[in-house]
């Protein structure tokens, strides 16, 4: 499949449910073959993106395109894409067998064709010996694939999952990403899997959608988004973070300085041109990762203050200091750093210098 | 579960057995007495017998009730059992009027059934309607409507919205999802919901003793005999209408428990 071409396009979607709008605008272009994952909080309007491609509500304005084609008034019935429900919708009634054939048996597929299609949509998804169960007697992770193997089997242009994994154990969840991970590159049918969950999005995703508010944020590989987000919605969100207000300052080649509490901040402005573009002066944060945070030895150069260690959590291989820094204790900075056998180095209550390297900084506007 | 002391179990399955047979055993008085003769007033408990049944099988009045009740119950059923859930699912639908419609389906069974029935008798007379078992049909289908339509409405509302868009979004239309996925999920309840209509039907007096005509239902018959005193092979009958009875409720408990909890204990 080619990724560069785009499969799916929603074009200034909207959608208010009676006077309540949940959706202000949507644009995004879905490629073909790609896996690409929705985040975003709860009431972020991402599941409703996920019902107006599958066509379980109509759009207030706006249009779908499918190839170019406009598919906004097109039946749910007759698009070419299979959904992935966060119940799993399995049919009581009906067998495993009877629960995967059902795409083909209302489309009056040849009885013997089905059986066939069906033996191998459950061989991809490991549960060939489960054709005669009923739904009750599988466990979770066993209704999740049935239900995999249900929208897979028409061979649909784009397959929507929508939170499946968020009713499993977190071990179960860990086994089912990397196994959806698998089957997609198998079957090699785009993906739009919605969750809330940002390290799920991480693991799974060729390109992440992140959502707030009825808003597109970003939208970008998880890399783009670990290290350069465009907002301070997207910089808290994803992944853990250290956040400093201040304002713009000047530009010098793909470095701009930000003046904080903490003092002048210089941060990489790289392939960001609305950064360097922007007024001196303007509100911003300079945003580090914790592992970007280091205790300053005596060469350091970079951007250097200092912070008082409030707290010190040990989480299995790496350690997390909590510091208030620039004598404001509201201003917390974390910093990561690999646990040691022999005890942490460092103690609460004393003060540290630190620092971070200008590239390993980025800038966000307020 | 609650611990109970010893002493104080013994007492609560002493104090359960008595309810037990004070509450049961009249019923069994005419089952056991059905198979002993009745001589001037008085059960003869010496010579076991099955003459009454003989005697039963030959009492043509007692014998047309049963099938006047047995029709009647049986179209009742299907009337019932088809309008029932038609409303259910208009209901569910969340058009316009449901609450007026939830009202006119429950008022009939609420009512009490001499107003019930008197109502209807004005209906039919104003209408031109004969009497016969056909207005008793109609009479019973109103008012075991109620029970129907809201066993029904009660599994719509606990199906899973998303089995119905499930459905939709692998191709079904909605006539194949209607029949595929929705009556199939219905099923069961519209089972339960025939027997208790078909329990309701069989013993309802009230109703049919005003708008039946010249032929009467079994406990029409029954009540119209109590002047006369009855006879043994009455007790062969409700023997007979006992045990369908206990039959009846076993396969209403069947239905009724949604299939999940069945398979899951099996």
């Amino acid at each position: 499949m080619n990724q560069n071409c785009d499969l799916l396009t929603l074009r200034s979607v909207s959608k208010s449910y009676g006077t309540v709008p949940v959706l202000y605008d949507i644009d995004l272009a879905i490629r073909d073959g790609e896996f690409l994952t929705v985040l975003g909080p709860s009431g972020s309007g991402k599941t409703t993106v996920l019902r107006l491609i599958g066509g379980l509500e109509p759009l207030t304005s706006g249009e779908i395109r499918l190839d170019g084609q406009d598919i906004s008034d097109m039946p749910i019935n007759r698009r070419p894409f299979n959904t992935v429900f966060q119940d799993y919708a399995l049919f009581p009634h009906l067998t495993v067998a009877g629960n995967v054939g059902y795409g083909l048996s209302v489309r009056h597929v040849a009885r013997k064709e089905i059986a066939e299609r069906v033996a191998k949509a459950l061989e991809l998804v490991q549960l060939g010996r489960f054709t005669e169960r009923f739904p009750a007697q599988l466990s979770g992770g066993q209704r999740q694939r049935v239900a995999l193997a249900r929208a897979l089997i028409c061979q649909p242009r784009l397959v929507l999952l929508d939170e499946p994994l968020a009713a499993l154990d977190l071990e179960l969840r860990r086994q089912m990403q990397e196994f959806l991970k698998s089957i997609q590159r198998e079957v090699k049918t785009t993906f739009l899997f919605v969750t809330h969950d940002q390290e799920e999005a991480i693991g799974m995703a060729d390109r992440i959608c992140v959502m707030e508010a009825g808003h597109i944020r970003q939208l970008g590989t998880p890399h783009e988004l670990y290290y350069k987000p465009n907002c301070e919605f997207v910089a808290r969100f994803f992944g853990e973070n250290n956040l400093v207000a201040g304002t713009l300052g000047e530009t010098r080649g793909e470095f701009r300085a930000i003046e904080t509490a903490l003092g002048r901040l210089v941060c990489s402005v790289a392939d960001q041109p609305h950064l360097k573009a922007a007024a001196t002066g303007a509100r911003g944060f300079a945003a580090f990762r914790p592992e970007a945070l280091h205790l300053a030895g005596d060469g350091d150069a970079g951007n250097r203050f200092s912070g008082a260690i409030a707290d010190l959590a040990f989480a299995g291989s790496s350690t997390v200091a909590t510091i208030t820094a620039g004598g404001d204790a509201a201003q917390r900075l974390r910093l990561r750093f690999p646990s040691r056998m022999d005890g942490s180095v460092l103690r609460a209550g004393e003060t540290v210098a630190l620092s971070f390297a200008p590239h390993e900084g980025h800038l966000v506007l307020a | 579960m609650i611990v109970v002391p010893r002493l104080s179990t013994i007492l609560l399955a002493a104090v359960t057995g008595v309810v037990a047979v004070l509450l049961y055993s009249p019923l069994f008085v005419p089952i056991v007495s059905s198979f002993f003769p009745v001589a001037r007033g008085e059960v003869d408990w010496s010579s076991p017998t099955v003459s009454t049944y003989v005697a039963l099988a030959g009492n043509h009045e007692i014998l047309a009730a049963l099938r006047a009740t047995l029709v009647v119950g049986l179209c009742t059923v299907v009337l019932a059992v088809v309008s029932g859930t038609l409303l259910a699912l208009y209901y569910h639908g969340r058009r316009a009027g449901r609450s007026l419609l939830q009202f006119i389906v429950f008022l009939p069974f609420l009512t009490p059934p001499i107003i019930s029935g008197l109502a209807l008798l004005i209906f039919f007379r104003e209408i031109g309607l004969e009497r016969s078992l056909l207005t008793v049909i109609v009479g019973h289908t109103v008012f075991v409507l109620a029970i129907v339509y809201r066993t029904v409405l009660t599994r719509l509302q606990s199906m899973s919205r998303t089995l119905v868009e499930a459905s939709y979004d692998l191709g079904a239309t909605k006539w194949q999802t209607f029949w595929r996925v929705i009556l199939p999920n219905l099923s069961s309840a519209m089972a339960g919901g025939a027997i208790l209509a078909f329990a309701l039907s069989f013993d309802e007096t009230m109703i049919t003793i005003l708008v039946t005509g010249t032929q009467t239902t079994l406990p029409v018959r029954l009540w119209a005999m109590m002047r006369l005193g009855f006879s043994p092979d009455i007790n062969a009958l409700v023997a007979l209408i006992l045990m369908f009875t206990v039959l009846l409720c076993a396969l209403a408990a069947r239905f009724l428990v949604p299939r999940q909890i069945a398979t899951q204990r099996s």
